[in-house]
């Protein structure tokens, strides 16, 4: 009980103080001077706390609409409609010096008639004059006056026989009461509630612990009023990365563990590094205008054109790799025509050429690339694609295996697998990593083999065994994220960015 | 990419016995395909064949003949008869510029029924489409040679000067004609586009047969239900193509009883006999298996292995099925040994070799910005880069300069590379008017624009508020507090932009170099989004920072040593 007296907030201790007293709200609102909106969360709060008990009870109330309040300022109509016969005599004359509308005076007329106040003389022109009851009427209140000054709003069921009949006549009558059902809520003390009142209450808690309470120490000695812990507060929302962003900046974090060196390559590349330096032929279905994003301007890149020299040699006949090669007339510019990445592995054909190559080595690379799709829930223009080589005298498909196996166990969380023979123009074996992920079931993880000679010879100046391999990192990044719709690992809705998981 | 239909029964039915969906899923996987699924209803089995090399496979023939080898049904190379047949095609000199290879052969033997018309045309339309390169390289055409009359011409004709019915057409049309009405004509007259005279097949009675790779006579150039003969033709600009479609193509009917007869080919300079059924050979070692599988296998093995994939090997010899043309270099024979012996029964070996694991230096610094971006309180967004003009400068109040545009594009949403980030910020916020302010955004990435002909790549990194408060202040004050991170500082002079209110807006020099814009966004781009609360953003080139970064680490270093 103590504890509860505690933690009462100053709101909820105003409030509790009025409450032998008064239980509608309307009177805790006129007892503690609050607002209506703090006394309806107090209220809440209290009754959280097992201290009340909230009623809520549908009621007719009273109140004084527009011309109500009007007349209660200004007097009722018939009143002034009975001041100004004194001064004429005609209608439209007592009208005018009323400063009535003629509805207002047709009212009054009517309401004077029926209470014997006035009499209607017709002459040639039609005059009032003021019976004797009229002239009491002008010096005293009337009902209706009366009725106007009580406290509104005003619960039907509290009217005497009287005041209901005056109600009904100004019902009739234009926009002076309205009758309204309304909720009305009250309050009654628990069991607990009137313990608590008996309780001393305290009021010398300390709400915020200030900077100048420290420094003078003016806590010592006094009490702390104590939180609702458990009390829902309102949420709020922080700077944060992009849910794919960081789930790929994770994936990298990874390879590196691993002992895979990062690779990077320009996002506008050539045919060449794209394709032909892959052992690609210029007739593969894959450059099709419509497959791949060729660009206007400016057409055509520069290339080391020694290295093209190898490379053309690879196509028409093999190189010096044993080969017959791809047996066509090499397009030298075509090699040069500028398009936007479509594969990753064009950083690996890089790498290969490259004089920063350390052998052993193992690389890796998160690209974007970019092929033609029509936009839906699965496919899109541009996905990320990780890829890698590892560069080393003496390995084999064998293992390769274990490489897969390795992704398989970091990126899919099993060691179920299946290894299956695949195709790419630029492996020679070639085979595709089939992975059981524990809730997806069995997914195509990747593609993989060993670059042919005729792929690295050209590039590399030399025949060294090259694992290469690709995973499709999108489709598991969608489950992480619990995505559905591709498009939403580039989502612009502000909302879904905030609260995306964290994986 | 070959999908490949048949009838379950059937494929037991060339196999010679009964074969389990299950297999099938596993067998698939040898000629490198997809099992896609089996309809009960229909007895359909669906395979796909991806993006392979082995167009023999997009037939039930041929998978059945792969699974024959697989369960060792059938070793070595598939014996074929070809009888000698007395029909002759002419080739005349004027196609040699256009389409100059063709390849021919006879069967009869056994009568046509609907299900084996939609198999040959399922091969037919597969192998032109993909391995043909869309008709370019390789057509095909099929007829009964029962209403045609021999010798046959090939022979390229001016656009007006034959006439003929083609296929589904009731009216004579001319060759010009038909490329510009026949629907199949407006398919394919981009690969005759710059040919003056059009490649025909015309038989001796004069009647044309085929307007060559577009469309057959509905005369002469179909096959039809009950039809006991069957005259197969390809023509194509790759010699090895045209021979592996026919050879292909026998197979495939031989194995359905057809007798197949050869066609004698005269060319202005020589004379072949089609189909050709020359088989290749090639050497391979043994030490190639062990380097690329280390599988190190005795050469019975090794022969045992090779048969079951249907070469035949004597000393280390290899004899390749005339119906495959993929091997270019013993290691396609190599991979073939190693799929017939299986990928799953060869054990895994780790890698044993130490190699340090490292990021790309960019990438790191990149990071850091964007940590310090997030600890300021901005929320990170990441965009397509394909974007367009509009996006890029109409609704930025700029002029674009040095774009990069797709060509031939087919949508105007993904027209262009884009140059600079703050249009992805400013479409975010678009999309997000209702969503709770203050909104604080960043987008970190990858732009690109042209220089005279040479390309330049950049990373960035755009920071924008919305909010009622949001204004020049807040984005100098993010930009000094990120360059003060890194221990530098920047000199800030006014500059005109027009995505930003005149003289609110500034450029950021870092020991010489333009890094940054920064300001508050100009009413008319605010509305040009339909915004309605004030933006404030920058934009900081990251590559240019971190380059002279790198140069001061080393001139400073420099300076230490004097």
């Amino acid at each position: 009980m103590k504890k509860l007296a505690e933690s009462l907030n100053p709101a909820e201790r105003k409030v509790l103080k009025v409450l032998n007293n008064f239980s509608s709200f309307y009177d805790i609102m006129k007892a503690t001077g609050l607002k209506d909106i703090e006394i309806a969360r107090t209220l809440q709060w209290l009754q959280n706390k097992g201290i009340i008990k909230v009623k809520e009870e549908q009621k007719e109330t009273v109140s004084l609409d527009e011309n109500g309040q009007k007349y209660l300022e200004h007097g009722m109509p018939e009143k002034r409609f009975l001041e100004s016969i004194e001064k004429a005599s005609t209608i439209p004359e007592i009208t005018r010096k009323s400063g009535l509308s003629n509805e207002e005076a047709a009212a009054s007329l009517g309401a004077l008639r029926s209470k014997n106040a006035i009499e209607i003389e017709k002459n040639k022109e039609i005059t009032i004059k003021l019976t004797e009851h009229g002239k009491h009427l002008l010096k005293h209140p009337m009902p209706e006056e009366n009725f106007l000054k009580e406290n509104f709003p005003k619960e039907l069921g509290t009217l005497n026989q009287e005041e209901k009949f005056v109600l009904e006549a100004l019902r009739k009558r234009k926009r002076i009461v309205k009758v309204e059902l309304s909720k009305s809520i009250s309050a009654e003390l628990t069991e607990t509630g009137r313990k608590l009142l008996k309780e001393k209450i305290e009021d010398n808690l300390i709400e915020k612990l200030t900077p100048s309470l420290i420094k003078t120490a003016a806590w010592k000695g006094k009490k702390f009023r104590r939180f609702d812990v458990r009390i829902n507060v309102p949420s709020i929302f922080a700077g944060r990365k992009q849910h794919y962003r960081r789930f790929l900046d994770e994936v990298r974090q990874k390879f590196v563990g691993l002992g895979f060196k990062e690779m990077a390559g320009p996002l506008v590349e050539t045919d060449f590094w794209d394709m032909d330096a892959l052992f690609m032929p210029q007739f593969h279905s894959a450059r099709d205008i419509h497959q791949a994003y060729y660009i206007k301007e400016p057409k055509y890149g520069k290339l080391d054109e020694n290295l093209v020299r190898k490379v053309k040699d690879s196509h028409e006949n093999g190189f010096n790799t044993g080969s017959k090669g791809w047996r066509y007339n090499f397009d030298v510019k075509r090699t040069h025509r500028h398009m936007l990445r479509t594969q990753g592995t064009a950083c690996s054909a890089r790498m290969l050429a490259s004089k920063d190559i350390k052998i052993p080595g193992k690389y890796f690379a998160i690209s974007r690339c970019f092929r033609y799709d029509v936009v839906d829930a699965t496919h899109f223009p541009e996905f990320n694609q990780t890829e890698g080589i590892i560069v080393e005298e003496g390995l084999n498909f064998r293992h390769l295996k274990s490489v897969l196996k390795m992704f398989a166990e970091e990126f899919a969380e099993t060691d179920q697998i299946k290894i299956t023979p695949g195709y790419f123009p630029f492996t020679e074996p070639s085979a595709e990593l089939h992975a059981k992920h524990p809730e997806l079931g069995w997914i195509e993880l990747g593609g993989s083999g060993i670059f042919r000679p005729e792929v690295v010879k050209p590039l590399l100046g030399k025949e060294i065994p090259v694992l290469a391999w690709g995973i499709g990192i999108d489709r598991i990044a969608m489950f992480k994220l619990g995505i559905k719709d591709i498009r939403q690992l580039f989502s612009h809705n502000l909302e879904f960015l905030r609260n995306a998981k964290v994986v | 990419m070959p999908t490949i239909t048949f009838s379950l029964k059937d494929l037991q039915h060339l196999v010679g016995r009964k074969i389990t969906v299950g297999e099938i899923q596993e067998l698939a996987h040898y000629g490198k395909g997809d099992f896609e699924g089996y309809d009960e209803e229909t007895d359909e089995v669906k395979i796909d064949f991806g993006d392979t090399n082995l167009p023999y496979l997009w037939s039930v023939e041929g998978f059945a003949r792969l699974i024959k080898g697989i369960l060792g049904m059938q070793k070595g190379i598939p014996q074929i008869k070809i009888n000698k047949g007395d029909y002759k095609i002419d080739v005349d000199k004027s196609v040699i510029k256009c389409r100059p290879y063709i390849s021919c052969f006879a069967a009869k033997g056994r009568k046509i029924d609907d299900y084996l018309i939609k198999q040959m045309v399922q091969l037919q339309e597969k192998f032109c489409e993909s391995y043909g390169r869309r008709r370019q390289k390789v057509s095909i055409g099929l007829y009964s040679y029962r209403r045609l009359k021999f010798p046959v011409h090939y022979k390229a004709v001016g656009p007006l000067a034959v006439e003929f019915v083609p296929l589904e057409f009731k009216a004579k049309m001319n060759l010009k004609e038909i490329l510009a009405e026949h629907p199949k004509g407006k398919d394919y007259a981009w690969i005759l586009e710059g040919f003056e005279k059009y490649p025909v097949l015309i038989d001796d009675n004069n009647e044309v047969m085929s307007f060559v790779p577009i469309i057959n006579s509905n005369f002469t150039g179909k096959l039809e239900i009950g039809d006991e003969d069957m005259l197969f033709e390809a023509t194509g600009t790759d010699e090895e193509a045209v021979n592996l479609a026919a050879n292909i193509f026998a197979y495939a009917l031989h194995e359905r009883d057809f007798d197949i007869y050869s066609v004698e080919i005269k060319y202005p300079d020589k004379k072949t006999v089609s189909p050709d059924l020359t088989h290749e050979i090639i050497d391979i070692k043994n030490e190639q298996i062990s380097r690329l599988f280390g599988l190190e296998l005795k050469e019975s093995e090794v022969k045992n292995l090779l048969e079951k994939a249907q070469f035949e090997f004597t000393k280390n010899r290899v004899k390749i099925p005339p119906y495959r043309k993929d091997i270019i270099h013993p290691y396609d024979v190599i991979e073939d040994i190693g799929i017939m012996y299986g990928f799953e029964n060869i054990e895994g070996y780790p890698l044993a070799t130490f190699t340090h694991g490292s990021t790309e230096k960019i990438h790191d610094f990149v990071d850091k910005i964007r940590e310090i971006a997030v600890g300021l309180g901005y929320q990170e967004v990441m965009s397509p880069i394909l974007a367009n003009k509009d996006l890029l400068y109409k609704n930025m109040n700029i002029e674009g300069i040095g774009t990069i545009e797709i060509d031939d594009c087919m949508s105007e949403t993904y027209s262009a590379v884009r140059s600079w980030l703050l249009p992805n910020l400013m479409e975010v916020f678009s999309k997000n008017k209702h969503v709770e302010f203050p909104q604080g955004i960043f987008e970190e990435g990858l732009v690109n624009h042209t220089k005279g002909d040479e390309i330049v790549e950049n990373h960035k990194i755009a920071i924008a508020g919305s909010h009622d408060g949001a204004n020049y202040t807040e984005m100098r004050q993010v930009l000094e507090y990120i360059l003060k991170c890194f221990g530098l500082h920047c000199d800030i002079e006014e500059a005109e932009h027009g995505s930003f209110i005149e003289g609110r807006c500034a450029r950021a020099i870092v020991k010489g170099k333009k890094v940054a814009y920064l300001g508050e966004i100009n009413p008319i781009v605010l509305s040009n989004w339909g915004l309605e609360m004030p933006v404030a953003a920058l934009e900081l080139n990251l590559t240019e920072l971190f380059e002279v970064m790198e140069k001061n680490k080393k001139t400073g270093e420099f300076e230490e040593l004097q």
